[in-house]
This record gives C-alpha cells, structure tokens and sequence, in this order.
C-alpha cells in the first residue's frame, strides 16, 4: 500500500446544510456535469480541451481536480462558470446543471445573476485577481449591491463582517485599503471573503495557494476549509499539489488531457492509486515519509499536443504499462472491482479508473510495473522495437505497420516520438 | 493608553493614502515636472488675471515718434514696447494666455470626449465594430494634423469654436487608438475575470473597472496633448486662421503680424514666440512628470 503523502482523512466535515429551498428544492446533485466537450479553436488547429467528462458534486462536498497543467482543470470549470475566453473556447457539447438549472443554455444575464450568488470563483494570483485603482470597500460593496438590494451602508457592514471572518485585523480600516496595500496571503483573504459574501453553493478554487508562500499556503487553506465547513458551501479545488487535495478533499478527480482518467475518495486514492498517471504523480513528488534513498520516479515526457482528437489511451505514450490496445481504444471509468455498483458521490463513491491495465498495488507502491514484459520507464512514444515486440512482428516488418485510427491511417514508421498530428484537423 | 492613541492616527494616514496620492507624492520629488507644474501655474495665473496685471488694454492704441519709424521696442513705459499698430505687446501677450489656454484646454477636453467614446466603445464592443472604428481613425491620423486642423477651420469658416473643433479633431483620433489599446489590453487581466466571477455586469465591468485602469495613460496624453493644442491654436493664427477678429491679441497671429517688421521690430517676434514655448514646455514637463509617477511599475 503507498503510504499517502499528507493524511488523507478528513475527520467528519460537518453534514451540508440543509439546501436553502427556493420554492421547491429539485432532487439530485448540486451540480451535474455530463459529457462535457470544450474545444478551443485556434489558429493552428482545434484544441481539444475537455473531452466529455462527467462528475457529480452533492452540496457541501469537497471535491479535490488533479492533474499537470493543461489537462483541463482550469478550462473544465470556466465552462461551468460559462467564462471561457471569447471566441476561442466554446462548450461543445454535454450539460452542466447546477441546482436544477442547465447552465449550458442560460442566458447571459440569468448566469451572471448567478455568479457571484450561487457559484463564486477565486483564482491563482491575488496579486492580480483585485482591481489596483478601487478599494477593497469599493469591491467588496460592488459584489453585495450586484446580488442584494441592501444600502451602501448594509453592505458596508458586511464587508466589515467577512473582513473580520477571513482574518484580515482592524476591518473598519483595512477596508478602505487598497489592493497593493496588502500582502498576497492577505489579498487571497480578500478574496475569498469576496467569493463567500453572498453565501454561494459553490465555490470553486483555482489553484489558491500556489502563488503564495508555503507558510500562508496553510492558513489560507485551513481558513478556505473552516469557512466552507460552517457555510456549507461545496468546493471545487483545483490543484497540481496532492498534498493539497489531500488535506483539503473528500474526492478527487485525476484529470489527464481533458479526460478524468481515476475518480475516488480521497482516502481510497490514496490508499489505493490505480491509474497508471496517479501512481506516477504520486511516485514524482517527495515524501517526508519515505525510506532515504527511495529514488523520485518521472513520469516521462509531456501531456499529449491536443490539436489531434484523442485515439486511443491518451496517456499511453508515457505509460510504463501500456498495452498494444492502449493504443486504438480509450478505456471508460470503470470501477476497480469489477461489477459493482457505481455511487457517484459521497462516503461510498466508487473508485473508478480509465485503464486497460491498471498497476496491481505492488506495482503502485513501487511506482514500475513488475511483470515481466514491461519495463519501469519506456520511452515515450510508438517505439518500432517496442511494437515489434508486442505484435511478434520483426524489427523490419513493424516499420511497414500502419496504426488505422480515428484520424486516418498512421505509419509507424514516421512516429517514433508518439503518434504525429493528422495533417488537418476536423473543424467540429 | 498613550501609545495607542499615537498609532492610531498613523496607521489612519497609511491606510487612506491612494493610489493617486502616492503618484502626488512621486510627482512631487520629480523636478523638472515641478518646473512644469510652475510654468504652467504662470501661465494659467496670467491667463486668469489678465485683465489685473496688463497695464493697458490690448486694444488701445498708443503713438510713437517718428510715426514713419518701426514700433518702439522695449522701455519703461511700454515693457515688451510696442506694435506696429501701437498697441501695449505686453498687455497683448498676456491676453493672449487667455485665448491659448482656453482654446487649448476646451479642444482638448472635446478631443478626449470625442475620441474617447469612440475608443471605449471599439475596445468594449471589439470584433466587426472596433475594426470599422480604427480604420476611420488610421485615416485621420494619416493626414497631417495642422492640415485637418486648416481643412476643418476652411470648411466651417473661421472662429473659437471651429478653431477648438479643429484642434480636437487631430486629438481625437490619438486619444481613441490610445484608450482602445489599453481596454483591450484589460479585457484579458485577471481582475476583469474575477469581477465577471463574481457577477459583475457588462456595464460596472466596463465605467469601474476597465476605464479606470485606463485612465492614466490618458491623463499623461491629454497632458501632452495641451502643448500641442497650444503650437497648434498659434498655427492656425500664424496662418491666418485665428480669431475672426484680427485685433484680437492671439499669440500666433501676433507673430504673422511681426514678419512684415521683423528685422525693425524684432522683440514682436521675440515675446509672442517666447510665449508659446514656455506654455509648451511647461505642459510637455509635466505631461512627462506624469507618465512616471503614474505608472505602477515606476514605483519604488
């Protein structure tokens, strides 16, 4: 078993607040997302950024989005805030549905309505997240007075209130500061006492620690849990730090090039890390626990170019456990065990991997497969040895195999650094 | 008890000093925008007193001896002496700050309304409209300004009026290129996607939070701005499209008046001339001055 690098468990998060019921309080998840597809469309070609993942979130969760930068993370959750930036990005397909309501068909004034009030969002740096010429009275008061009729005063107060609740001392005077008065850890405060004013069902955090110093990382952090604890607000974090998730989550989606690619709770994902990118993840960061000299373990080359759609596994080409198949066919998110019946959220969530070949927990707690067959670090990429081994093929005869996918037939021959791109890309 | 007493007004100042009073402070140490600021503070103060300080009246008309002979130059009784019609140069210079700092200050005023909306809408809207837009700009900053300036003051007959419109015409165009680069530039900052986070409407995110970053780059332009609209306002006197009334004391049409005497009479070229620089520095001065203490990354 590999021993999780923070404590995972997160002793009982207070039950969610009972939902504030406007009229009839709808049945089901506070957000749904299904079959997302975001694309980009640029000008070398599309980008295929999101590749239709679906998750739930129940309120008052906390929900912990793993991965490299540009797996997705950050783009799937400005779909949902409908922010992707215009007109590159585009949701092209699924459905958001968030408190009953589909998101993906709201209008735009219905969705700012909502933002703010029902789904707040914080970002990595507040060095540049706060508007430099107005005070932090002057925003705070605008976000009130966007949502609420109360007076200049009401919300004043208020903003003295959350100023006081996310630790900023002397609110009354600190909040006619402006922003470059205030240290990063401070305006992250800010922040998040902006994000939380109006009492949101969710909020999702982008990467709030990781312009912040290690020392205020916890606080924030810690400040970020108690108030989202005691709102019953449901969090969306999202972070490349398993170190974070781990304190902070009670689930978890790895996400690997627009796919979740390993869904768990945070213990079990810990305990127990079965998709080939997690164990490697898990094996590429340091830990104070380990044995002295257990080497750090890479996981070989770079997220795939996501200008060609996806064909087969998208990680395969830096998987130490692929298999030929893993080539030609993407796995679905599939329980672990065989069979069982899929919770979606919650305690008993199920763990679900996208693998072919899923590391057996020996092989996690070693970070390399140990069957024979496989070695611990191959090469990125469609290697003709590698291909002439697993199809029995000579090394001549497996430079004439052409790979049929998705985007056509591919030589192998001219692909030794992983599948090339398709000359031209589809304009979906 | 006493302690806390003291730190608290302290810790008052600190707090409540702005952003714009630490660019006061950082102008403040930069000399040569202080020169500025004292030039321009002459200028403005002899535009405002004219009627106080000039010991005659522009239009009076004084004789001197030989009445064949050039116009006397400086004396006593007559400081920057005389012009060839006789009045008081002294007295006609400093009415002159009158009409260059008015003339100057509303055609810039126009110029950063026109030009200004015409950049906010291009910068907000963006796509088909923004690009309609600057092209109509590229074509006016193409022709030379003074010569837009002279097509405008022809086409609507000479006048203040026409001759502010003018002067905000060649203005126009640099302050709408200007305010739209800067929008579009904001558009894609972190804070402008917070504020839509957190529900903030199109409007509120455009007037509080985008033009107010903007705005300082304005400031500094507008600021320049004013020294050109001064040469500009004497040009088109010099060229004889001043004020409809010639006896009006205008610094550039006094200067055309004084080429006829200009080897006789060379002080009428000296002080109108002397004039203008002045007022263009000061404004060039502290335009400069600006730019420094306003920019963020200036900061120390």
């Amino acid at each position: 078993m590999t021993a999780p690098a923070m404590r995972p468990e997160r002793a009982g998060r207070t039950a969610p607040m009972a939902r504030r019921t406007h009229g009839i309080a709808p049945a089901g998840p506070l957000l749904k997302v299904e079959d997302l597809v975001v694309r980009f469309s640029t000008h070398e070609g599309t980008v295929h950024a999101v590749n239709g993942i679906s998750f739930e979130l129940e309120s008052g969760e906390t929900l912990g989005l793993v991965g490299e930068s540009g797996c997705g993370k950050s783009v799937t959750n400005l779909a949902i805030m409908r922010l992707l930036p215009k007109p590159a990005g585009r949701i092209a397909g699924g459905r958001v549905e968030f408190d009953g309501l589909d998101l993906v068909r709201l209008s735009e004034n219905e969705m700012r309505d909502l933002r703010g009030k029902e789904v707040a969002m914080i970002f990595q740096d507040p060095m540049t997240s706060l508007n430099p010429v107005l005070t932090i009275e002057e925003q705070m008061v605008e976000t009130i007075r966007a949502h609420r009729k109360v007076t200049r005063a009401e919300a004043r107060a208020r903003s003295i209130e959350l100023l006081g609740m996310v630790g900023i001392p002397k609110p009354e005077t600190r909040l006619r500061s402006h922003p470059h008065q205030f240290s990063g850890g401070m305006r992250q405060r800010v922040m998040i006492a902006m994000a939380l004013s109006l009492e949101p069902k969710l909020m999702i955090a982008d990467e709030p620690t990781t312009a912040l110093d290690v020392t205020i990382q916890a606080q924030v952090l810690e400040l970020l849990r108690d108030l989202t604890d005691r709102l019953g607000t449901a969090v969306i974090l999202i972070t490349h730090d398993l170190g974070v998730v781990a304190g902070m989550t009670q689930r978890i989606n790895v996400m690997y090039a627009g796919f979740i690619v390993e869904t768990a709770t945070t213990a079990d994902l810990f305990a127990q890390p079965s998709h080939p990118y997690t164990v490697g993840l898990l094996h590429s960061i340091p830990r104070l626990d380990a044995e002295r000299h257990e080497p750090l373990i890479p996981i070989e080359g770079a997220p795939p170019d996501q200008r060609r759609s996806p064909t087969g596994c998208p990680f395969a080409p830096r998987c130490a456990w692929r298999l030929p198949v893993c080539w030609t066919d993407n796995p679905p998110l599939s329980p672990i065990v065989a069979g069982t019946r899929v919770v979606l959220t919650g305690p008993d969530t199920t763990h679900r991997i996208a693998c072919h070949n899923p590391p057996t927990p020996e092989e996690a707690t070693a970070g390399m497969p140990l069957r024979p067959g496989f070695i611990a670090a191959p090469p990125p990429g469609v290697v003709v040895d590698e291909l002439a081994a697993t199809l029995d093929l000579s090394p001549a005869a497996a430079e004439e195999v052409v790979i049929m996918t998705d985007e056509g037939p591919v030589s192998t021959a001219a692909s030794a650094g992983g599948l090339p791109l398709p000359p031209e890309d589809d304009q979906r | 008890m006493t302690t806390a007493a003291a730190t608290v007004p302290r810790a008052e100042a600190r707090v409540s000093s702005g952003l714009w009073r630490d660019a006061l402070r950082r102008l403040l140490r930069n000399r040569p925008a202080l020169l500025g600021l004292f030039l321009i503070g002459v200028f403005v103060t002899v535009a405002v007193l004219a009627p106080v300080i000039a010991p005659a009246d522009p239009l009076a008309r004084f004789t001197w001896n030989p009445p064949s002979g050039p116009p006397p130059g400086p004396a006593a009784n007559h400081l920057f002496g005389l012009d060839r019609q006789g009045h008081d140069e002294f007295s006609r210079v400093i009415f002159g700050a009158r009409i260059s700092l008015f003339v100057g200050v509303i055609s810039v005023i126009m110029g950063l309304a026109m030009g200004g909306v015409v950049g906010a809408i291009a910068g907000a809207a963006g796509g088909r409209i923004d690009n309609v837009l600057m092209r109509v700009v590229d074509v006016l900053l193409a022709v030379p300004g003074i010569l837009l300036a002279i097509g405008i003051v022809a086409w609507l007959d000479r006048g203040l009026v026409q001759i502010m419109l003018a002067v905000a015409a060649t203005n126009a165009p640099i302050f709408a290129r200007l305010l739209r680069g800067s929008l579009l530039a904001i558009r894609e900052s972190d804070y402008v996607l917070a504020a839509r986070a957190l529900g903030a409407s199109g409007p509120r995110l455009l007037f509080r939070h985008m033009i107010p970053n903007a705005l300082t780059p304005m400031i500094v332009a507008a600021t320049l701005a004013l020294a050109t609209a001064i040469i500009d306002v004497a040009g088109l006197g010099f060229l004889g499209l001043g004020p409809p009334d010639p006896r009006t004391a205008e610094w550039g049409t006094m200067l055309t008046d004084s080429t006829v005497a200009l080897r006789s009479a060379p002080h009428l070229i000296f002080f109108p001339g002397v004039a203008i620089i002045i007022s263009a520095i000061g404004f060039n001065l502290l335009g400069d001055g600006l730019r420094e203490s306003l920019d963020p990354r200036l900061k120390r």
